[in-house]
């Protein structure tokens, strides 16, 4: 009792490691503490005589500490086992605290209905279905991502994807649905010769278009060549276009898909001068707006 | 002055932990006031004493033979460098403000590095200090995991002062529950924030138990690996081990035989100390100190007046002269006065318009008659 003041003056005006400073108020982190905050009358350091209420896997307990047992930081402190009624359990804390002061007994007791109260939510959320939170570390997140698309990028699921049907084809999984009548194919071969013609139309069609068309005739050209170039090694290479496309196809089909794929390819080609083209005429309108 | 003080009887520890059967009446030194403001001015100052001096080089920024180029060259006046030939020549020189120039108020090595305190204040703010480390409140706010010590001030039996091995004084550690608080100090292992860690000051961790013991046979060999622990000897108390950073209440254990010596080496306030010439421990200014306890004890509730429990609080002031209530409040008969004048007003204006009505009539009726 006598300490009692001498604690407190001390710790309240230097220091105390249990002691934690806000803006507004000032906390106690003492797990012993009945009210949390820092104050004479709720610190369990300051006070010989304190009783708190503390919960344990669902139990609460009341702590008890007397004059008697200060010297001894071992048995300070006395552990009593609340019952899990409430009434009873109040009960039980006006018995052992008969003659203690009343800030005690009250606080006690508004800390044991505290607790009970959110012991029933949790007993209630466990029967739910609970959503985790998990945080996410910014850093970690963005390195994650960064990582996924070059991934992506270094995958070239293209290529691979182009290379698995390929060597499906040469195994021999889908059978020898290639395998067409030589009179068929060359009929073929004919009308995609016709067929060239039709795309080559188009073509000029689209690069009427564009300004400049010299340059692309000439390129036409040199596709026409390329072109029949590639006929003639279309031959083996056609098979492996029809590969990448669909599996199961008519022979009309076939020369469908053989003058789509030819159009891809000079698509493809053309596709290369054809976008820097496109993006001087982006920056050519992108100026008229300007103006 | 005799003073009634409980002292209890303290049981030792041996090496088990288990109390043996010997106990020891508290020595009157733990129940020395304690006096932080006093440890904390005492620490300061002893901190002080190891200092290093430092100083600046007496010739730094005056090895040149500068002079002022004067006016009139539309350079500032400020001294400069003698000669040609060089960078150097022609720059400013001695200013603070100038590049190789001095410093503003060179450090000087007489600078009053270390500092005298007084003998008895030295001793009082060490008594204090042991006072506080008896009390477990304190030190468990001072930050030291004392849950489980069996008991506070912790003694254990002399035979640990002979320990040889680190491993026996890890074992002891364990079996009195102060591990915990040495396991602290592995946890707060970290380096220094700022420059320290470049002056070999690198790494910081906190401060665990303090071992004091009567005689070393080993007892500081054995300790002294095992981080945080310090060791002293009783008759060379240190108050810097005592209260570390000026805030008292380290952990602190005993051996029997330091525990003994503290009466002597100290005193009771019966007995002077009779290692220390003329020295007895310092007298309280208050002998009772539970304010809450005093004032309710009859001496003083017999001379104190009974508390004033009505809260008067301050009025707004009203001018009676125009505030009809305010002059009402001083003079109630101001309100009869006002009715009865107003009453006699109003009977003067019923007179005159009477008067006025007659006068009017008799001239309405002379112009009849006329």
């Amino acid at each position: 009792m006598e300490n009692d003041d001498i604690v407190w003056s001390i710790i309240n005006k230097s220091f105390c490691s249990y002691k934690v400073n806000t803006k507004t108020q000032r906390f106690c982190r003492n797990e012993y503490n009945l009210t949390g905050l820092c104050n004479r009358s709720s610190c369990p350091l300051a006070n010989s005589q304190y009783a708190t209420v503390r919960e344990e896997d669902g139990n609460c307990f009341l702590y008890m500490k007397t004059v008697e047992r200060s010297g001894f930081p071992r048995n300070m402190w006395e552990k009593v086992k609340l019952s899990k009624s409430l009434e009873k359990a109040l009960r039980q804390i006006n018995e052992y605290l008969v003659y203690w002061p009343g800030f005690l007994k009250q606080k006690c007791k508004q800390r044991l209905l505290k607790i009970s109260q959110y012991l029933i939510r949790m007993r209630k959320l466990r029967l739910r279905r609970q959503k985790k939170l998990v945080p996410i570390q910014r850093k970690q997140d963005r390195r994650e991502r960064r990582r996924e698309e070059k991934a992506l990028v270094a995958a070239r699921l293209d290529s691979a994807i182009e290379k698995e049907l390929l060597e499906r084809l040469k195994r021999g999984t889908y059978g020898d649905i290639y395998n067409f009548p030589q009179v068929a194919f060359n009929k073929a071969l004919e009308e995609e010769e016709e067929e060239e013609v039709e795309p080559e139309e188009y073509g000029e069609d689209d690069e009427n278009e564009e300004e400049e068309g010299e340059l692309d005739e000439e390129l036409e050209k040199e596709l026409e060549e390329e072109s029949e170039n590639e006929e003639i090694e279309y031959v083996e290479a056609d098979s492996d276009l029809e590969a990448e496309l669909e599996g199961e196809s008519d022979v009309e089909d076939i020369q469908v898909n053989k003058a789509q794929s030819t159009d891809s390819i000079k698509e493809n080609i053309r596709r290369k001068p054809r976008l820097e083209i496109e993006y001087e005429t982006e920056t050519s309108k992108s100026l008229k707006h300007k103006v | 002055m005799s003073k009634v003080v409980a002292r209890p009887l303290i049981t030792v520890y041996n090496e088990k932990a288990e109390a043996s059967g010997t106990s020891i009446q508290l020595p009157a030194i733990f129940r020395a006031p304690i006096r932080p403001d006093i440890v904390s001015f005492v620490q300061q100052q002893m901190s002080m004493n190891r200092r290093h001096p430092y100083c600046v080089s007496e010739k730094a920024g005056h090895q040149t033979s500068a002079e002022s180029w004067g006016t009139g060259r539309a350079v500032a006046r400020i001294p400069r460098v003698r000669g040609g030939g060089t960078h150097r020549s022609g720059q400013g020189a001695y200013g603070n403000m100038c590049r190789g120039g001095r410093m503003f108020a060179p450090t000087k090595i007489w600078r009053r590095w270390h500092r005298k305190i007084n003998v008895n204040q030295k001793r009082f703010a060490l008594c204090s200090a042991v006072a506080a480390s008896g009390i477990p409140s304190l030190v468990m706010s001072k930050g030291h995991l004392i849950n489980d010590v069996p008991e506070m001030p912790l003694v254990v039996s002399d035979k640990v002062q002979e320990y040889k091995k680190t491993k026996q004084a890890v074992v002891l550690l364990r079996r009195l529950r102060a591990w915990t608080d040495v396991q602290k100090v592995y946890k707060t292992r970290r380096f220094r924030a700022g420059k320290g860690k470049m002056r070999n000051r690198r790494r910081t961790s906190k401060l665990g138990p303090l071992v004091i013991y009567g005689r070393d046979q080993g007892l500081t060999k054995a300790f002294r690996n095992i981080p945080g622990v310090s060791m002293i000897s009783v008759n060379k108390l240190n108050l810097m081990k005592l209260a570390p950073g000026g805030h008292v209440g380290r952990f602190c254990i005993w051996t029997e035989s330091a525990f003994q010596r503290l009466n002597a080496l100290y005193g009771t306030w019966r007995l002077k100390s009779k290692l220390k010439s003329n020295y007895n421990l310092p007298q309280p200014i208050m002998t009772g100190t539970d304010l809450s306890r005093l004032l309710k004890s009859d001496e003083i509730q017999k001379v104190i007046r009974r508390p004033r429990k009505m809260i008067r609080r301050a009025s707004v002031k009203r001018n009676p002269l125009t505030n009809m209530r305010a002059l009402m409040k001083l003079n109630p008969y101001s309100a009869v006065i006002k009715k009865s004048a107003a009453a006699v007003a109003e009977a003067r204006k019923k007179s005159k318009t009477a008067l006025l009505e007659k006068k009017r009539e008799a001239s309405a009726t002379k112009k009849v008659a006329a």
